[in-house]
């Protein structure tokens, strides 16, 4: 029980710091955890299936794609002004 | 100013969700149709994965929009990226390591998911985790090797041969049983290979539909 | 059996703690490198071949999981390593030689 709470908060923290940061490769990779703590997660909860389809499809095949994306963009998010 | 106010709605949203979620009794004695699929789940269809028997046979047709939805997306990526411009940074010729261990993974990956969706009725599985398997078997191979690639005519065909099939086993279902989607094959016993009338075929081919789907995805993301 | 198969899991995951506490403190992306791939994989195989031992009927799978585990977690330690050259991430201030220069031809 207090195993699954600490992976509850790190799972938080991480989306929460995955919005913030700046530089996106990092963003990416930090979101490729969330989604791994979710699948783990899911299997806790007895079912298997949608563990599953969660680690392949969100863990690796999504952070594959979004690294393909920042290559053909920029890598670093500027300051958007604030009105 | 505008984190604030997007911090305190995010509050409010959670604890809405929180109080909504909460009250509902998971696993007692009210749930009347989740009782009649437990209950009679493997008499009615064959099959001894009941998530399977849910997706395929009771609600098979919004595994159809499922289908299409994933069709929408992989044409919406083809329609943004047609006369993209700027190539990003090259990719650098791969080393001997990579090349040598991409060559032997790539047929352990591919036959690994082609064992997920093939034996999708009788152990947690299926069509969509298979299909996302083989693609990244895909993947690795055009790290390896990225001058050299597979056929994009042949994994274009692949892919709609498999949503056509799909299309036609359902009209043959409304021909000859009365509506669209029914199981016409025989059931067989339980827990063999052969058993569960059209469901294995029909996990067959959503497997290598959307294997084929994502392969094309990342094909056109490389180039 | 049981007792061996439990002996084993636990040392493997003395070496999954000491692999996490190095990555840590070292100071620099190629020693972490080191770190990261040795005592990961010792680790992960260790544990579940531990798993295997305790239930006998599991054993040949887990022993093939462990042999995959073992082919393709330093080939992507290998490529991450050859990337953060290429891009420019500078060693560190004790470094003595670096022999990457005799292959820049």
């Amino acid at each position: 029980m207090i195993f699954i709470t600490l992976l509850i908060i790190i799972m938080l923290i991480g989306a929460i710091v995955s919005c913030i940061l700046k530089d996106l490769l990092s963003a990416v990779i930090v979101g490729g955890a969330v989604s791994l703590i979710a699948a783990i997660l899911f299997y806790y909860l007895q079912a298997p299936d949608v563990a599953m389809a969660e680690a392949s499809i969100g863990a690796a095949l999504t952070t594959a794609i979004f690294v393909f994306a920042i290559n053909k963009t920029k890598r670093l998010e500027e300051n958007e002004e604030n009105n | 100013m505008k984190k604030i106010i997007s911090f305190v709605l995010l509050v409010i949203i959670f604890i809405g969700i929180y109080f909504a979620v909460s009250q509902i009794p998971y696993g007692k004695d009210k749930m009347s149709v989740s009782k009649h699929y437990l209950n009679n789940g493997v008499k009615e269809n064959g099959a001894s994965n009941i998530v399977t028997s849910v997706v395929l046979n009771y609600r098979g047709f919004d595994t159809l929009g499922e289908l299409t939805i994933l069709f929408i997306g992989a044409i919406g990526l083809g329609v943004v990226l047609f006369g993209f411009e700027t190539k990003g940074k090259d990719i650098k010729s791969p080393s001997l390591i990579l090349n040598a261990g991409s060559t032997f993974l790539f047929p352990f990956i591919l036959l690994f998911g082609i064992y997920i969706f093939i034996h999708g009725h009788l152990s947690p599985g299926g069509g969509f985790q298979g299909g996302a398997v083989i693609a990244s078997g895909f993947l690795i191979s055009y790290l390896g090797y990225p001058k050299k690639r597979i056929s994009e005519k042949g994994i274009h065909i692949v892919e709609s041969l498999g949503g056509t099939l799909f299309i036609l086993i359902g009209l043959l279902g409304l021909l000859l049983g009365g509506y669209f989607l029914s199981n016409i094959l025989p059931k067989g016993t339980v827990n063999t290979l052969v058993s569960g009338g059209i469901i294995p075929l029909l996990y067959v081919l959503i497997g290598i539909k959307v294997g084929a789907e994502l392969a094309g995805i990342i094909y056109k993301l490389m180039e | 059996m049981e007792s061996i198969g439990m002996a084993v899991t636990g040392f493997g995951t003395i070496f999954l703690f000491l692999g996490g506490l190095g990555i840590l403190r070292l100071p620099d992306v190629y020693n972490r490198l080191q770190a990261g791939t040795k005592c990961t994989t010792l680790g992960a195989i260790c544990t579940i071949i531990g798993v295997g031992l305790m239930e006998p009927q599991w054993f040949w799978k887990t022993l093939l999981i462990a042999l995959f585990i073992l082919l393709t977690n330093p080939i992507s330690n290998h490529a991450i390593g050859r990337a953060s050259k290429n891009s420019g991430v500078p060693l560190c201030d004790k470094s003595v030689i670096d022999k990457t220069e005799d292959f820049k031809k």
